[in-house]
C-alpha cells in the first residue's frame, strides 16, 4: 500500500515537473473559424484566416456594437503551414485550426493554381495535419479573393463559418464538406462541383452564385461556373439537392406563373451499351406541392392539372437539357457524375475510359427526362 | 457533546473489575451496599416502606425512568393498604413475595448479585429489597420520555409509509414486526459498549437470509469491544469490511419499509438502541441509487427516474472534470459555437480553469456543509450570501467565469439527485481527485481516475456480496431490475 502510494506520488510529480503539460486555456488560443486560399498575381500563396474574437461574441458585450466578432489576418507563404507561421507573427495567441468551419478558395487560385500546379497538390495539409478540421465546408469565390469574403459580416450569424453551410441547407442542398471534396477528388475522371460565392459589389454582403466546375483531369482547375438555377439541377442529378422550387410561366396571360415545390428529389441515371456504343439516360422525378398559382388554372380540375404538370415538366426538362448541353458542349467536362455511374456499371471498361473521361463524356449521347408530379394543390383550388 | 474517546481501555470504570458481591439477608447491609454503588447519584431514589406487620421493604429506582403510576397504584398501594398479595398460596412474608416474584408487573426477575441489580435499576427497573431475603426482586416498569414517531426527515417519499424509526429500540422492532408477521423474523440481541451497554439487535428472516452472512455479522458484532456505542455508525464501522472505501457498504435508513424490503431480500438489519438509524447489510452500488418508493410507484415512471438518477450521478462525478479536460486540453472536441462562447466568457478570468473550478467546488462544499449545521433562522443567509456574493458578484467582477459557476452548481445539484443522501458523498468526494487528474492530464486523466474507481468498486465485496452485482459479476436475471424496474406481475 505504502509502496504503491509512493510510486504514484513520484509518477504524478514526474509528469508535473517534467513539463509534459499541454494544457492550454481557451483564452490563449486564436481560434481560426475560416481559412481563405488565394494566389497573388505573381503566383504566390496568400492564406487568410478569419479569427474569432470571443470577447466580441459573448452575450454580455454584444450590445456594444463597436466590438468586432472576428478579425481577418493574411500572410504569404511557401505553403499553408509556412503562411500559417507568418500569420502567427501578427497574433499574440496560438493559432488553433480545429474549429475551422469554412475553406474558401479564391478564383485565381482555382483557375491557375500555384506554381503551375492545380489546387489538387495542396489538399494534403488539411488531411495530414491532425489539428486541422476536415469537416469544413469548401467554397470557391467567384470573381474575387477569399480574403474579401472573409471580411464580410453575415446578416444573422456573427461569423461567416456557420452562415455558409446554412446557406446551402436553406437552398435545399446538402452542405459540401471538405472530406467529401477529398473523396471526390481522389477518384479519376470528370469534374467536381463546388458551391461558389461572390461578393455583391453594391453592398458588402456575400451571395450564392451557383457552382464552380473543377476539372479533375486538369489538377482541379476551374473550368467555369454554373448559375444558381443550373447548379440546382446539377445537384439534383448528382444527388446533392433535397428540395427545389420549379416555376413555370403560363403562356396564356403574360406574367402569370405557377410554382411547385418538389421535396423528395429522386434521380436515376442508367448507362446502356449497345452496338452504337454507350448511352446514358437520366431520369429525374419528384413529387411536390403547388405553392403559388397566379394562373387561371384550377389544380383540382383534371384537365388543368394535366396542363400544369406539363408546363412545369417542360420547364424542368428544358433546364436539364440546357445543363447537359453546357456540360458537353461548353465546358466539355463531366460535372454531373456520369463517370461514376459508368464506373459502377462497367468497371472493366472504366479502367480504359477514366484516363480521358471528359473527352468521352463530351461525345456521349445523353438523354434526360424530368417528371414532376403534384401532390397537394395547397390550401385553395384555383387562383384567387 | 458526549465523547467516548476520553475513556481509553485502561481507564475503564472499576464496576466490572470488582468481585461479584452477593446479596445478604440483612436489609440494612444490602441498602448500604447499594447506597455505596449509587454514591453521588442524586437521581437514584431509595424508598423504604413499612408494611402492616412492620416488615420493611426497600424500593430502589432511578427517578424519571420508571412509570410512577404503575408503581404507586399497582404495587405500593396494594401492599400498604391490603397487605401482602394473596395469590394461589398465602404469603406470610415479604421475603416470600419477593421469592415468588409476586408483584403486579409484566417482567420481573430475581437476582442475587448487586451489580446485576444495579444494571437493571439503571435500565428502568424497580428493585425490591426485603428483610430476610437474600435476593433482589426486579420489576421492569421502565418508562421514560421518548420522541413520538415522526415522518422520515432524510428519506422523504411521495408514496409509502410516513413512519420513521425513533430512538427507542423496541418501538423500532415493533414497527418491523407489524410489517413482517412471521416467527421466522428473528431478533438477536447483543449488548455492546462497556459503559453504554447499548442494546444491538440483529434482525433477519430465517430461511431467507444466508446463514453464512448471519454468522459473519453475529461474530463481528460479538467481537466489538468498545466502551460506548452512541450511534449506529459505531457498529457499522466494526461490521463493514473496510473503512477505507469512499462508498458506504451498508444502507442506513430510518424507514421501516426499507428495512423490511432488505430483510425480505435476504439481508440483515442491525437496530441500535438510541438511534433512529438502522443498518441494512450488505449493500450494492445500485441500492444507493434506488429510492424507497421505487417499488410503490408505477414502473414506467420509476424506470425513467432511475435513469435520471444514473445519468445525474455520473454527471455529478464527471461534469467538472470533463469541462476542464474539454476546454483546456481538447477544445477541438467541443462544438465551435459553444467553444467560442465559453472562450468569450473566459476572456476576463485571471485564474486558470482548473483553479477556478477547484475554488468553486470548495465554495460549494462549504456552503453545503454550512447549510446543514446552521440554525433554521440563519439558514437562508447562507444561500443569499452564496448566491449573491459567490454566484453573481464573482462573475460580475470577472474573477470567476460564468460557465464555471454553471458547471459547479449543476454538478452539485445533480449529486443531490442521488436518493440516499450518504451515497452522494462518494460522488462529491471523488470529484476532487478527478478534477486534479483532468487538470493534469485531460481526458486521459479522467479515464485513469474512472478506471481506478471502477476497479475499486469491482473488488469491493461487502460481507461477501459483490458491490456491483448484478452488473459485475453479471447476473442476467437480475439485470432488468437495474436498468428498469420490471412490473411485479411479470417478474414473478
Amino acid at each position: 500500500m505504502k509502496k504503491t502510494m509512493i510510486v504514484l506520488c513520484f509518477l504524478l510529480l514526474s509528469t508535473v515537473t517534467g513539463g509534459c503539460w499541454n494544457l492550454r486555456e481557451p483564452n490563449q488560443l486564436a481560434i481560426v473559424i475560416a481559412a481563405g486560399l488565394d494566389a497573388s498575381e505573381d503566383g504566390r500563396l496568400k492564406v487568410s484566416s478569419q479569427i474569432a474574437i470571443p470577447a466580441g461574441l459573448s452575450a454580455e458585450d454584444s450590445n456594444a456594437g463597436r466590438n468586432r466578432s472576428f478579425v481577418v489576418v493574411s500572410a504569404y507563404g511557401k505553403d499553408f503551414m509556412d503562411a500559417g507561421q507568418n500569420i502567427q507573427t501578427q497574433l499574440s495567441r496560438t493559432l488553433f485550426y480545429a474549429h475551422r468551419q469554412t475553406i474558401l478558395i479564391g478564383q485565381r487560385m482555382a483557375q491557375n493554381g500555384l506554381a503551375k500546379h492545380g489546387i489538387h497538390r495542396y489538399l494534403d495539409m488539411i488531411v495530414r495535419n491532425p489539428k486541422s478540421e476536415i469537416r469544413s465546408v469548401i467554397w470557391i469565390v467567384k470573381d474575387g479573393e477569399a480574403k474579401d469574403i472573409l471580411g464580410t459580416k453575415p446578416v444573422f450569424d456573427p461569423l461567416l463559418s456557420t452562415a455558409l453551410s446554412s446557406i446551402q441547407m436553406s437552398l435545399g442542398m446538402k452542405p459540401y464538406y471538405y472530406r467529401e471534396f477529398l473523396a471526390d477528388s481522389l477518384t479519376h475522371g470528370g469534374a467536381i462541383l463546388l458551391p461558389a460565392i461572390s461578393l455583391q459589389r453594391s453592398s458588402t454582403k456575400f451571395v450564392y452564385t451557383g457552382a464552380a466546375v473543377l476539372n479533375k483531369e486538369a489538377e482541379l482547375r476551374l473550368s467555369g461556373y454554373l448559375n444558381p438555377l443550373e447548379s440546382y439541377y446539377a445537384n439534383w442529378i448528382t444527388g446533392r439537392q433535397r428540395m427545389l422550387t420549379v416555376t413555370a410561366l403560363q403562356s396564356q396571360g403574360a406574367g402569370s406563373s405557377i410554382s411547385i415545390r418538389v421535396k423528395p428529389l429522386k434521380r436515376h441515371v442508367s448507362v446502356y451499351k449497345d452496338k452504337q456504343g454507350m448511352r446514358v439516360h437520366i431520369r429525374l422525378h419528384g413529387n411536390g406541392d403547388i405553392v403559388e398559382n397566379n394562373t387561371l388554372l384550377d389544380p383540382s380540375n383534371a384537365k388543368d392539372l394535366h396542363i400544369i404538370q406539363d408546363q412545369l415538366g417542360k420547364v424542368a426538362n428544358q433546364a436539364v437539357a440546357h445543363l447537359i448541353d453546357k456540360a458537353q458542349k461548353q465546358y466539355k467536362v463531366d460535372f454531373l457524375g456520369i463517370g461514376e455511374h459508368v464506373h459502377r456499371k462497367y468497371p472493366q471498361e472504366w479502367k480504359s475510359l477514366q484516363k480521358d473521361w471528359n473527352a468521352t463524356f463530351a461525345k456521349l449521347p445523353i438523354t434526360a427526362e424530368v417528371h414532376l408530379r403534384y401532390q397537394d394543390p395547397g390550401q385553395t383550388n384555383s387562383s384567387m | 457533546m458526549p465523547s467516548n474517546e476520553s475513556f481509553t481501555s485502561n481507564e475503564r470504570p472499576s464496576l466490572q473489575e470488582d468481585p461479584v458481591r452477593r446479596v445478604g439477608p440483612d436489609l440494612g447491609e444490602n441498602e448500604q451496599t447499594l447506597q455505596a454503588i449509587f454514591e453521588l447519584c442524586s437521581d437514584v431514589v431509595f424508598r423504604s416502606v413499612a408494611l402492616q406487620d412492620n416488615a420493611k421493604l426497600l424500593l430502589v429506582y432511578v427517578d424519571g425512568m420508571i412509570d410512577k403510576d404503575v408503581v404507586q397504584s399497582s404495587i405500593l398501594r396494594p401492599l400498604i393498604y391490603d397487605g401482602l398479595p394473596q395469590g394461589l398460596r398465602t404469603l406470610d412474608s415479604l421475603a416470600q413475595m419477593c421469592d415468588l416474584q409476586l408483584v403486579a408487573a409484566l417482567r420481573t426477575s430475581r437476582v442475587t448479585a448487586f451489580e446485576e441489580a444495579a444494571d437493571a435499576i439503571l435500565q428502568g427497573s424497580v428493585a425490591f429489597l426485603a428483610e430476610d431475603e437474600d435476593s433482589i426482586l426486579l420489576a421492569d416498569v421502565s418508562q421514560y420520555e421518548t420522541r413520538a414517531i415522526e415522518e422520515p426527515s432524510t428519506e422523504a417519499t411521495l408514496r409509502g409509509t410516513r413512519e420513521s424509526f425513533t430512538e427507542q429500540l423496541r418501538t423500532n422492532t415493533t414497527m418491523l414486526r407489524r410489517i413482517i408477521t412471521t416467527p421466522k423474523l428473528k431478533m438477536e440481541t447483543f449488548q455492546v459498549g462497556k459503559l453504554t451497554k447499548t442494546e444491538v439487535v440483529l434482525s433477519y428472516i430465517d430461511g431467507i437470509a444466508a446463514p453464512g452472512l448471519i454468522d459473519q455479522v453475529r461474530s463481528r458484532i460479538s467481537a466489538i469491544d468498545i466502551p460506548s456505542v452512541l450511534e449506529s455508525g459505531y457498529i457499522e464501522e466494526y461490521v463493514e469490511d473496510t473503512n477505507y472505501s469512499p462508498f458506504p457498504q451498508m444502507q442506513s435508513t430510518e424507514r421501516a419499509d426499507v428495512v423490511s424490503a432488505g430483510l425480505l431480500e435476504g439481508r440483515i438489519a442491525i437496530f441500535i438502541s438510541g438511534t433512529p438509524i438502522v443498518l441494512v447489510a450488505p449493500m450494492t452500488f445500485w441500492d444507493g441509487l434506488q429510492a424507497p418508493d421505487d417499488y410503490y410507484e408505477r414502473f414506467l415512471y420509476v424506470t425513467m427516474n432511475r435513469w435520471i438518477r444514473y445519468i445525474f450521478s455520473l454527471f455529478s462525478l464527471l461534469f467538472p472534470s470533463i469541462y476542464i479536460a474539454l476546454t483546456t486540453y481538447h477544445p477541438e472536441m467541443m462544438p465551435p459555437k459553444l467553444m467560442l462562447s465559453i472562450t468569450g466568457l473566459r476572456e476576463q478570468s485571471p485564474l486558470p480553469t482548473v483553479i477556478e473550478v477547484f475554488l468553486m467546488e470548495f465554495m460549494f462544499e462549504g456552503l453545503r456543509e454550512a447549510g446543514i449545521r446552521l440554525p433554521m433562522q440563519i439558514g437562508p443567509l447562507v444561500s443569499i450570501v452564496g448566491a449573491l456574493v459567490i454566484g453573481q458578484a464573482a462573475v460580475a467582477a470577472g474573477i470567476i467565469s460564468a460557465p464555471i459557476v454553471i458547471v459547479v452548481s449543476a454538478a452539485g445539484i445533480s449529486s443531490f439527485v442521488i436518493p440516499r443522501y450518504r451515497f452522494g458523498y462518494p460522488f462529491r468526494m471523488l470529484r476532487f481527485p478527478l478534477l486534479l487528474l483532468s487538470g493534469l492530464f485531460g481526458l486521459f486523466g479522467v479515464a485513469l481516475g474512472l478506471i481506478v474507481i471502477l476497479s475499486h468498486l469491482i473488488q469491493l465485496s461487502p460481507l461477501g456480496s459483490p458491490y456491483l452485482e448484478p452488473i459485475a459479476p453479471t447476473k442476467k436475471n437480475m439485470l432488468q431490475n437495474v436498468f428498469l424496474r420490471k412490473p411485479r406481475k411479470r417478474t414473478s
